[in-house]
């Protein structure tokens, strides 16, 4: 039996993110743009969601005056991810 | 990735992951510099002392005054690194311990090793192993670790020879363990860099 792929995840950006985040402790909002080639203004919009399904943490400061964003993954969105990455592989193993 | 909300079939997401986590090993600062400069230094300082004390010059310990530019180019080079890291991983936190118990361990032995009547360089190399063992551990990097295995091995050696020869055995640590692992991260930081552009 199949169980649902996490809509919040299956989502190219999204889940782009996450990937990002999972093997680190926490990276700037630039650094995530950069790596997901994005444009800040959907990047923000995703960002934000996956903030609100408490799978990431953002943290909004300063550095030298300039507003600096940062985002870490949570327990949960790790707990996420790897449900994710686990009914990935249950799919793929019964289409072959 | 332009569109917002881009579906993505179950290949496509395994694609996505894996891109991703290469991206976030090119992002990871490269931190040979450390290895390399301070390598590089050392064995500078220990092969110039040998040379002078065998033409007999009196201040034959003069090079190890490089050391204190040392530390003032790392210091810049550490903060302007700091300032412009955009990302956060967990072998940071992992490695700040160590490099404080590594930082401590050497200023008592170069600092006070006199007072027991004690040459510090087998000390000092027993020293310069333990981190690179635990560093190379924490970032999972093996010519690191087998560099700290030598210089526990030199350490071992310079207890039971002259202080020139000790220079020399110094200079020999540094290399296998600063110099060369120091290059090999650099090579494996920018093969992470080609990987994820390609």
């Amino acid at each position: 039996m199949f169980k649902e792929l996490d809509p919040l995840l299956h989502s190219q950006l999204r889940l782009a993110i996450m990937s990002l985040l999972i093997g680190v402790k926490e990276a700037e909002f630039s650094f995530i743009r950069e790596k997901t080639d994005s444009t800040a203004g959907n990047l923000s919009v995703q960002i934000a969601k996956l903030a609100e399904a408490g799978y990431i943490e953002v943290n909004k400061s300063f550095r030298d005056n300039y507003p600096l964003t940062t985002c870490r993954v949570t327990p949960n969105g790790i707990t996420a991810f790897e449900k994710y990455v686990e009914n990935i592989r249950t799919y793929l193993q019964a289409k072959k | 990735m332009e569109t917002n909300e881009k579906q993505l079939n179950e290949t496509q997401s395994l694609e996505v992951i894996q891109q991703m986590l290469n991206k976030v090993k090119s992002g990871i600062e490269d931190d040979s510099f450390y290895y390399i400069f301070w390598g590089w230094l050392v064995f500078i300082a220990a092969i110039s002392n040998f040379i002078l004390m065998n033409m007999n010059v009196e201040w034959a310990s003069a090079p190890w005054f490089l050391m204190i530019l040392g530390g003032i180019v790392t210091f810049f080079y550490g903060m302007k690194q700091d300032k412009n890291r955009k990302v956060k991983t967990y072998a940071d936190d992992f490695i700040k311990f160590p490099l404080i118990s590594f930082g401590v361990s050497m200023v008592m032995v170069i600092g006070f090793s006199f007072k027991l009547g004690l040459n510090s360089y087998p000390m000092i190399l027993l020293t310069y192993g333990s981190w690179l063992f635990i560093s190379g551990g924490v970032i999972r990097f093996r010519p690191a670790m087998i560099g700290g295995i030598i210089n526990w091995i030199l350490a071992a050696a310079s207890f039971f020879v002259d202080f020139r020869i000790q220079l020399l055995i110094l200079a020999a640590a540094v290399l296998c363990g600063f110099i060369i692992p120091g290059h090999m991260l650099k090579s494996r930081f920018r093969k992470n860099i080609q990987a994820s552009q390609a």
